[in-house]
């Protein structure tokens, strides 16, 4: 049973991953990137992984797939389809299929699965300390870093935003 | 903008939106405020607010008599051309030729209900009713004549 | 008496004797589906009635009263009118997408139902991050959204899908803020452990004033999310003719609507849960005696009681405060309700820290 939900959710994700690569239309494109997306999380949830799989939903897609789709609507023309890509694109696209795919198996064939046996503590408690404990392990410094570079992010994008004192008008 | 100007803001907003959740919430709270009319099925009981405008009529007494001269002020004060008034010139007692009222033609279907022909009548003959249900089969219907067949001018009314 | 609780345990040991537990899983999973359904149709008729009549009252009107005794069948009709309506899907729409909009707003309506502890002992699933599962389940819908009003080709659609989608997005952020707020408190995600942390008093008399601040900040956030007046500027019927659902006829705009009145219950169930305890009879402290009489009222009452009773307070909201323009929609999120629930959440660590609620 388990194994089933685990083959149907990830034929789900497969679908959808080409279907987005592949749609002409980009906006159906982001749309199928959204179910792989979800997808993904569902594979979360079947671990077990919950706080994992809310936040995948939460950042992808109530964050970067909106911020995708409102791109597009602030695009021009971006109903039209799409031209149909070219024979040089072809080619390198399916060069970098072959190479990938080459990649990961050969990394499969290698090491194969392991079983992994480390049962994982996934409350939400856990997940909280282990971000800001500063012992081994633990994911202060990174947190802190990503803190930092969010903080530059936001202040960049208000000195953007920001308008120039108009000067005091002479004449 | 100041931090104190910030707080009263604030507390201005809040204040002005609790007075306003007040009102509505008083009317909910007040069933009996409810100030719609079940129509037609209060037919019978129904009660029109005192200024409500229907139509224009003019009054008769218990003698088949009315107030009108026959003056045509309220046809000239009518923005529409809404009364025609036809008139006759009766003879008096005393010999004289005296202008009088033979048809007071209303035209319901071109009355705005502005109320001025009631404001300009000098006799009070003329006043708005409060019947509203107008609807005929027949355009033609809608012309009215206002006095009645055989009334007369009330004695004293000039 | 019958509680919610003993008619599942029951039902749970029915199965459990007469078919298989792999099969008593599945006749469960679609038992909680057609229940889910039903409660759907029940709550979707009962609010658009409840609408009305609350609308008509405030306004000192009658409302519907003609259809049934003192118009309780109005929104049946309505619904059946909906049914027989043809559904029209526009020439140039993305046909696909059109009509795959209305079922996504539904289906992430449905998924936020469960971890929502209807009754004592009565919640689909107790999953460990409740709050945190509603929350980004409920994003979901702001892409549909935006599906419903791509997919229209019409500019109306579009502008009012933006604008919805961006008013979303923004008042997200104080609502999750609020939602915070509380958690800090509890000091759990968990449905089950918030409600179980109010057991001596509700957490908007606990909470003291930072409690309160959470409230009505969240309250106005969610009524923004759910694009209710006065922030139905997404929605305006005069400017943008509906917005997003411009384009929808017949059962597809039905789902749409009912997609609506489904979230506002939602909201009002989390913050329900949150401020006033769910489920969770009114305590006071340890008063015995006036807990054990608190009790005896059934913990599904109590849920849909507080529910409704925050349901009517959006509906107060939304009959009593004109529309606001775009800026002063971005204004009051952006420069009050962000900053404040900022210091309010500030605020609530102290309070947490030092302990000073009971």
């Amino acid at each position: 049973m388990e194994t089933i939900i685990f083959y149907c959710i990830a034929l789900f994700i497969l679908i959808t991953g080409i279907l987005a690569v592949t749609a002409r239309h980009i906006f159906r494109a982001a749309i199928w990137l959204l179910f792989a997306l979800m997808g993904i999380a569902g594979l979360y949830f079947w671990m077990d992984l919950n706080f994992v799989a809310a936040v995948q939903i939460i950042i992808y897609v109530g964050g970067i797939v909106v911020l995708i789709i409102f791109s597009i609507f602030l695009t021009q023309q971006s109903g039209q389809k799409m031209a149909q890509a070219s024979t040089k694109q072809t080619v390198f696209s399916m060069a970098a299929v072959v190479f990938g795919v080459a990649f990961i198996g050969s990394i499969i064939t290698r090491f194969y699965f392991v079983e992994s046996h480390n049962s994982m503590n996934t409350a939400v408690e856990h997940i909280g300390t282990q971000l800001m404990s500063v012992t081994q392990y633990g994911y202060a410094l990174p947190f802190e870093l990503v803190s930092i570079l969010l903080l530059a992010a936001m202040i960049g994008s208000i000195v953007i935003a920001m308008k120039q004192k108009s000067e005091p008008k002479n004449n | 903008m100041s931090i104190q100007q910030y707080i009263q803001d604030v507390y201005g907003a809040i204040k002005s939106l609790l007075k306003g959740m007040c009102v509505t919430g008083y009317y909910f709270l007040h069933p009996k405020e409810i100030i719609t009319e079940q129509y037609p099925d209060n037919r019978a009981t129904l009660k029109l607010a005192e200024r409500f405008k229907g139509e224009v009529v003019m009054l008769h007494d218990e003698n088949n008599e009315h107030a009108c001269t026959g003056c045509t002020a309220c046809e000239l004060a009518c923005p529409n051309g809404t009364i025609k008034i036809i008139t006759q010139f009766d003879i008096t007692p005393e010999g004289k030729k005296k202008k009088a009222l033979n048809t007071f033609v209303y035209h319901l279907e071109l009355c705005t209900m502005c109320n001025l022909c009631v404001e300009a009548c000098p006799t009070g003959a003329i006043v708005m009713a409060q019947n509203f249900e107008h609807s005929v089969y027949d355009r033609k219907q809608l012309i009215k004549t206002l006095n009645k067949p055989g009334s007369k001018l009330r004695a004293g009314v000039e | 008496m019958i509680s919610l609780e003993a008619l599942k345990n029951e039902v749970q040991n029915w199965l459990q004797l007469h078919v298989g537990s792999t099969m008593a899983l599945i006749a469960e999973s679609v038992l909680l589906g057609i229940l889910v359904i039903a409660l759907f149709a029940v709550l979707g008729l009962l609010l658009v009635f409840m609408e009305r009549k609350v609308s008509a009252v405030m306004q000192i009107r009658l409302g519907p009263n003609r259809v049934g005794p003192k118009g309780w069948l109005q929104t049946s009709a309505d619904t059946l009118k909906l049914m027989l309506k043809e559904g029209l899907t526009p020439d140039g729409a993305d046909k696909f997408l059109f009509n795959l909009a209305p079922f996504i707003i539904m289906i992430a309506a449905m998924l936020i139902m469960v971890p929502v502890a209807f009754a004592r002992n009565f919640q689909i699933w107790d999953i460990n991050i409740g709050v945190l599962y509603i929350s980004s389940v409920a994003s979901i819908s702001v892409i549909a959204i935006l599906m419903a009003g791509w997919s229209s080709n019409n500019k109306y659609s579009l502008l009012g899908a933006m604008r919805s989608g961006a008013q979303i997005i923004s008042y997200e952020l104080s609502a999750g803020i609020a939602v915070i707020t509380m958690i800090i408190l509890t000091g759990s995600l968990s449905v089950n452990d918030i409600i179980a942390s109010q057991e001596n008093g509700w957490w908007i008399f606990k909470g003291h004033i930072p409690a309160i601040i959470a409230f009505v900040i969240f309250m106005i956030a969610v009524t923004a999310e759910t694009n209710r007046a006065p922030f139905d500027l997404a929605e305006a019927e005069s400017e943008l003719t509906a917005g997003f659902h411009t384009e929808y006829s017949g059962m597809k705009f039905a789902l749409f609507f009912l997609a609506e009145y489904i979230n506002i219950f939602i909201v009002c169930a989390v913050a329900a849960i949150l401020f006033f305890g769910g489920w969770m009879p009114f305590h006071i402290g340890h008063w015995q005696a006036f807990n054990h009489i608190m009790d005896y009222i059934p913990s599904s009452i109590w849920f849909f009681g507080k529910t409704f009773f925050l349901i009517g307070l959006i509906m107060w909201f939304r009959w009593t405060f004109p529309r606001l323009r775009i800026d002063q929609l971005l204004n009051l999120e952006w420069k009050y309700l962000l900053p404040i629930s900022l210091l309010n959440m500030l605020l609530m660590t102290i309070v947490a820290i030092l302990k000073w609620y009971l």
